[in-house]
């Protein structure tokens, strides 16, 4: 009965130590940068706002706080979506990127940026690039899932996923070619990824799409845990591959597609994640691991994100830079210090 | 009895070509059941075809005398369950933890394991002998041991079929063995039916109750182990060439040169190792006299190019000892195997006497020089050993220096 006793064990005090980690970034990412604020400060500022320097106050509730939130859920979706390509791939190096899903991005607000496409709107803003962003990583979803139903072995889903990519990717660099270099300055600034710059309200939309998509990832984890062992077998234990191939691809490709819309392409959150988590947590067991993915998922990006925007201060570093110089090292570690460095 | 599976006139393929067709067999409950043939021959799409991985091109599949195409997915799960050739890599995961999701189909929403549940996969994990193993990380396991696991986690489903594909293919022998006794223990005691594909006839034809040959887009044959090995089938089926399937001893001898270097007076078995041995050296061998009855000559009758028979249980008649004269003479040198030497053989002794006035050279693996077998003969003339090992390594220097 008690055959994982020790298991058991082990992936409860990593998840104290996850959330305890969660509550340290976060306050950590309230109080420092380049106007460093105490932490009775930040109490006051929830308290008896009317008690600090209004600047604080300011900088606290529509800077650094919606961007902290914005950077947390950011990771945890990331993340899963990643842990869910990977299972659904059988391929422990794939990302959520490898369906395509940032290219059609970066397609997209290409068109918007350098294009100058508003997609019907008067105006090109803020707002323009993320319907841009979304549409994008939406229409090549659609591409995939439509794929998905009609072709049945999982590399060729891959493949055509990464075909998507590589035909969107030229078309960006067709456009960048033909674009002003104003134009493709801001544009390379998207593709750097950033969660500086996100609002309450895209905040309250990114948790109110993505916390129903993460729910579902977990209600998923038996399904996910059979294909474990591959699809035949999944098949032969009773799961509809059908269902589940097409809800794995919505799920992971709304969580992402949501995230890149508003933050641009986050990458190697959703590669190194899952694979630092099943490494320290020594599981495979979906129902530890999507909890687990999205707490050190929040926890990695939040950090990232704090390192990006204070190490060199008031200059940010890109974050992309700042999740691979972190992130790489850790995976070659956990790989090289488990026995046989397989995956 | 309602069959446990029911295959009629399937025929099975991918992309409406059929590979396979006209399958037409019932699976008993308790019977274990082998698809024998070559690689390639269709066992695998055979056996996706019937658990229902494939649809089938023609015909049904029954399970239970429901056909499988209305039964949900869920509920075939209940009395199927599958072990593929599937390379899994599950570098994380404990045995118990792979064979606990054999309880997939029944278990709610959220997977959680009942006290039931965990009695099962414990039972399951002490059938198949790999309740030691349980909080293992699987990726740790060998291969056979790995094996063990898949089949309690098919058992775990609690079948009434389990189908496995290929269950012992990259095994070493022990635990091919191992993995046929837990399969055999599944049908006998818990009345589960197997259905299995292997390409090891030797196993196939000694330890599964019924075997069907597949071969060329077609089942063959099918019946028991005996009528199969009767109806000359197996040579045909593998189409070997250079080596011939012992359909009696069920085993592979390859075919030796058809020269006559070396002339062999083996019986009893004491021929075998000789025959092997010289064959794989490049020697061309001749044998005589051996009785039709005697063990060496089914070996004998493979490797050497000619042998010189008798028929069984009658002393060697002359006539086959002027045969095996002729052989006699023609090889370079001659070697006593030791045979033990009875009433009906007697007559062997005297191919050694014409060999020594034949002056061919003579070796000899009878342990004894003083042996009173050697009636009549000059013990000093012949070169005595102690194993086949002694004798290969001066082999070639007798018949060089005897040919100069």
């Amino acid at each position: 009965m008690n055959c994982n006793a020790y298991s058991k064990k082990r992936p409860f005090i990593l998840f104290i130590l996850g959330v305890l980690l969660l509550l340290i970034i976060f306050l950590l990412s309230i109080c420092l940068g380049s106007i460093p604020i105490s932490l009775e400060d930040m109490k006051k500022a929830f308290t008896e706002n009317d008690k600090i320097a209004h600047s604080h106050y300011i900088i606290i509730t529509t800077i650094r706080l919606p961007r902290v939130l914005a950077a947390f859920i950011g990771g945890a979706s990331i993340a899963v979506s990643g842990l869910m390509i990977q299972i659904f791939f059988q391929n422990p190096i794939v990302e959520p990127y490898i369906l395509g899903i940032s290219s059609g991005a970066n397609l997209f607000v290409g068109l918007v940026i350098l294009g100058g496409f508003t997609f019907g709107m008067t105006s090109m803003s803020t707002t323009g690039m993320l319907i841009g962003s979304f549409l994008g990583a939406v229409f090549i979803m659609i591409m995939v899932i439509f794929a998905s139903q009609k072709v049945k072995s999982i590399t060729t889903l891959l493949i055509i996923g990464l075909m998507l990519g590589y035909v969107c990717s030229a078309a960006t660099s067709v456009l960048t070619a033909l674009a002003d270099r104003e134009k493709i300055a801001s544009f390379t600034l998207w593709t750097m990824g950033s969660f500086s710059g996100f609002k309450w309200s895209d905040v309250k939309y990114a948790y109110m799409i993505t916390i129903p998509f993460l729910i579902i990832a977990f209600l998923m984890s038996k399904p996910l845990n059979a294909m474990l062992l591959g699809e035949k077998y999944a098949r032969s234990m009773g799961v509809s591959i059908k269902l589940f191939r097409f809800l794995i691809v919505i799920v992971s490709s709304i969580l992402t597609a949501v995230i890149t819309a508003f933050a641009g392409p986050i990458s190697f959150i959703g590669l190194a994640v899952p694979h630092i988590v099943r490494m320290t947590f020594k599981t495979n067991n979906n129902r530890i691991m999507i909890p687990a993915v999205c707490i050190y998922g929040a926890v990695m990006t939040g950090f990232c994100d704090l390192i990006a925007r204070t190490i060199i201060a008031p200059t940010e570093l890109p974050l992309n830079a700042v999740t691979s110089i972190i992130g790489a090292p850790i995976v070659v570690y956990l790989l090289v210090r488990k026995k046989g460095g397989t995956l | 009895m309602t069959p446990i599976l029911s295959a009629k006139h399937l025929d099975a393929g991918y992309d409406n070509k059929a590979v396979i067709s006209d399958i037409h067999f019932d699976a008993l409950k308790g019977q274990m059941i082998c698809l024998l043939g070559p690689n390639g021959a269709g066992k695998s799409t055979i056996l996706r075809t019937l658990s229902g991985l494939l649809a089938p091109i023609n015909g049904t599949v029954e399970i239970n005398g429901v056909n499988i195409k209305k039964i949900k997915s869920k509920n075939l799960a209940k009395d199927l369950s599958l072990v593929l050739t599937d390379n899994v890599s599950l570098s994380l995961m404990t045995v118990y933890e792979i064979a606990a999701m054999g309880r997939i189909p029944y278990t709610g929403f959220l997977g959680n394991l009942s006290v039931d549940d965990y009695k099962i996969v414990d039972n399951a994990l002490e059938t198949v002998g790999a309740a030691n193993l349980k909080d293992r990380y699987f990726s740790e396991l060998s291969d056979g041991e790995k094996q063990k696991v898949m089949i309690a986690r098919a058992l775990v489903q609690e079948p009434d079929l389990i189908i496995l594909d290929e269950p012992t293919s990259h095994l070493d022998i022990k635990h091919k063995v191992e993995v046929i006794r837990v399969l055999q223990r599944l049908t006998r005691e818990k009345g589960i039916t197997c259905i299995l594909a292997l390409h090891d006839i030797d196993l196939a034809i000694k330890g599964c109750q019924t075997v069907i040959l597949v071969h060329g887009n077609n089942i063959v044959t099918q019946g028991t182990p005996e009528e199969i090995i009767g109806s000359g089938c197996v040579q045909k089926l593998y189409d070997i060439s250079g080596a011939v399937y012992n359909e009696l001893l069920g085993s592979i001898e390859f075919v030796g040169n058809n020269t006559n270097d070396i002339f062999i007076i083996g019986g009893n078995g004491s021929g075998i190792p000789i025959y092997r041995t010289l064959s794989r050296m490049g020697f061309g061998l001749t044998a005589g006299v051996i009785h039709e009855n005697d063990i060496d000559f089914s070996v004998a009758s493979v490797i050497c190019s000619k042998v010189i028979t008798e028929s069984a249980f009658e002393p060697i008649k002359d006539i086959s000892l002027s045969k095996a004269k002729i052989l006699l003479q023609e090889a370079k040198c001659v070697i006593d195997a030791g045979f033990h030497l009875g009433y009906i053989n007697q007559k062997n002794m005297e191919l050694i006497k014409i060999a020594q006035k034949l002056g061919k050279p003579i070796l000899s693996l009878r342990n004894n020089q003083n042996n009173s077998d050697f009636i009549d003969i000059d013990v000093q003339s012949i070169h005595f050993y102690e194993s086949i090992g002694d004798l290969i390594s001066s082999i070639d220097e007798i018949i060089k220096s005897h040919c100069l």
